[in-house]
């Protein structure tokens, strides 16, 4: 279908706008979102694999069991999920940058390690690529279930994630590299939160050249001196440990000391909760990515992610189309929260893929009125551009949401 | 930068699972990207592949392509009875139909309606079916006026054997009489 919108404003604000526009030496392919997260991890210096296979992130294993080897790292099937991720945070603690993918089924199981890789502040990777719940679900269709989840991602708080979402296979690429680059720098597991239609979608993908001479990727460093975690403190580019160099670090799940020995003091316990919180808060301006689409004028905003972002900004173009004055925010980073994101005091209709509306609620929480925002939930399948049209056409002329069939509008 | 109008192109393929349903798609969209186009293809099927419902839906512009869906395509490839049933109201534009898979068509729109006799020819020429999705790509091409050089080129690097029937399969289907104009 084509639109005939009138022109109106864009902004992509993401790291890899500056790194695509340098680096143009390569390879025009047609690839799925899988290879393209693959290769975006052996781009970043990705060296261990270790996972259990599932739908629809399977290919990512099978990727990384042929590429691995030819560039001298390790590719390790596990036999579960759990045991995946802890072998990852092993591997990543013995000095190499490690990565796991799974979707939802698989994610839930690596709670207990995402707990010991934040707490132990332990550089990885983790890919969730979504299919549509509860549990198993459907294997071969997209949800957006694992938003609140992956914000969550292991019991006990005191904790803050990072999670980013692409929404094209090239962007899988560049935004793994990024994901290994903020993993490095702030010293945490990272979730790439990305959907079956993205790991499953074939797209026109660009691959540079020369992985070697990619300057922007973020080395792993080594920290073999004391103080191992650096408690109390909201510093960021401080090195990982490593174990195996007579470093004798110490590593446990529980509140530690610097030297990382338990301690069952409350002022370990709010130093230790300082870090791993205001690490990430105070340095929220180096990690929000989005893209927005007529915002300054807008009189009702599009708020997605992932796969159905790109939908939903073909709805946006179209409902301008018909006269409507639409926007468009399509959130990369989903934790933190971009907050400032939805500043203005207009209605917005967030789209997502699952029926219980889950970003909606942190959007009601940021915008100046959380009564203005509306609820587009669909499941297993993306918005249509019509679907999308008319709810935006629908909020700005009658201030409702007309009946569609498969929609749910109800927040509770 | 602005988000204006973007001219798109809209194929959907479908048929059952072992058709070269995807091949065909994954054809057609490297030979788009190597003229310079952006493609995106979706690909959805049942847990079995091999027996199974398939679809491809590709998108071809100039420009980045924001939606991937194909909701009104501009060509429409039936390999399959269900497959053209399912999807006829997703088509506003030429529909290209396998006769031996397809054999009850809408009354509505005979124009519009292409018979591409692509298994009996597979047969008859290869008595192999399985070239059948080579016969309907080179249709397809002659069709809607594609780039045949790069269509071949794209077709020898996405299917590592049997080179020279393949090829000559896509001329089968290229050199239809019945798609030459007069």
């Amino acid at each position: 279908m084509s639109t005939l919108a009138p022109a109106v404003s864009e902004q992509l604000v993401a790291p890899w706008v500056e790194w695509a526009r340098r680096y143009t030496r390569g390879r025009r392919l047609l690839e799925a979102g899988t290879y393209a997260l693959t290769e975006g991890a052996i781009a970043a210096g990705c060296r261990v694999f270790a996972g259990y296979p599932i739908t629809p992130a399977t290919d990512i294993a099978e990727y990384m069991s042929k590429r691995l080897p030819q560039v001298g790292g390790y590719y390790v099937q596990c036999e579960d999920e759990l045991a995946g991720m802890h072998a990852c945070a092993g591997a990543s603690l013995g000095g190499l940058k490690a990565m796991t993918a799974t979707s939802g089924p698989g994610y839930t199981l690596m709670h207990d390690a995402y707990g010991w890789s934040i707490t132990n502040e332990i550089p990885l990777v983790v890919v969730d690529a979504m299919r549509v719940g509860p549990i198993s679900g459907i294997t071969g269709a997209p949800g957006q279930g694992e938003f609140y989840i992956a914000r969550y991602a292991s019991h006990g708080g005191n904790f803050e994630t990072i999670v980013l979402s692409p929404s094209s296979v090239q962007e899988a690429f560049w935004l793994t590299i990024d994901a290994f680059n903020l993993a490095e720098r702030f010293r945490t597991p990272v979730t790439i939160l990305t959907d079956q239609v993205i790991s499953d979608m074939w797209e026109d993908l660009f691959i540079p050249e020369d992985y070697d001479a990619l300057d922007f990727v973020v080395p792993r460093k080594n920290n073999l001196m004391m103080p191992f975690y650096p408690v109390g403190s909201a510093d960021l580019d401080v090195p990982p440990n490593v174990i195996g160099h007579g470093t004798g670090v110490c590593v446990s799940a529980y509140t530690h000391t610097e030297e990382g020995y338990d301690i069952e003091e409350m002022e370990a316990q709010w130093a230790q909760t300082y870090r791993l919180i205001n690490k990430i808060r105070h340095h929220r301006d180096q990690l929000t990515r989005y893209e927005t689409v007529g915002v300054e004028d807008a009189d009702v905003i599009a708020v997605a992610y992932g796969a159905n972002a790109r939908t939903v900004k073909t709805g946006v173009l179209e409902a301008r189309r018909r006269g409507v004055r639409a926007g468009f925010v399509r959130l990369i980073t989903l934790w933190p929260f971009p907050d400032e994101l939805f500043e203005r005091d207009v209605p917005y209709v967030v789209c997502e893929l699952n029926y219980d509306g889950q970003l909606v609620r942190e959007v009601m929480r940021s915008a100046p009125d959380g009564k203005k925002v509306r609820f587009m939930g669909k499941s297993a399948e993306l918005h249509t551009v019509a679907e999308v049209a008319a709810g935006l056409e629908g909020v700005a002329r009658t201030g409702r949401i007309p009946e569609l069939p498969y929609i749910w509008t109800e927040v509770r | 930068m602005t988000a204006a109008a973007k001219p798109r192109t809209e194929i959907l393929i479908s048929g059952f699972g072992g058709q070269g349903v995807i091949r065909m798609g994954q054809i057609l969209g490297l030979a788009a990207i190597k003229q310079g186009h952006r493609v995106t293809m979706l690909k959805s099927h049942g847990t079995e592949t091999r027996g199974g419902y398939v679809r491809a839906q590709l998108v071809i512009s100039p420009d980045y392509v924001d939606s991937p869906v194909v909701e009104n395509a501009d060509v429409f490839v039936a390999f399959s009875a269900p497959a053209y049933k399912k999807f006829f109201d997703h088509c506003r534009g030429k529909i290209l139909y396998d006769p031996e898979m397809v054999e009850d068509v809408r009354a509505e729109g005979p124009e519009r309606h292409v018979a591409v006799p692509a298994t009996q020819l597979a047969k008859e020429r290869f008595n192999n079916v399985l070239f059948a999705n080579m016969i309907m790509l080179g249709a397809l091409t002659r069709l809607s006026g594609l780039d045949y050089e790069a269509m071949k080129k794209a077709m020898l690097e996405v299917i590592p054997r049997f080179h020279e029937q393949n090829l000559a399969a896509l001329d089968v289907g290229y050199t239809l009489p019945a798609l030459i104009p007069a």
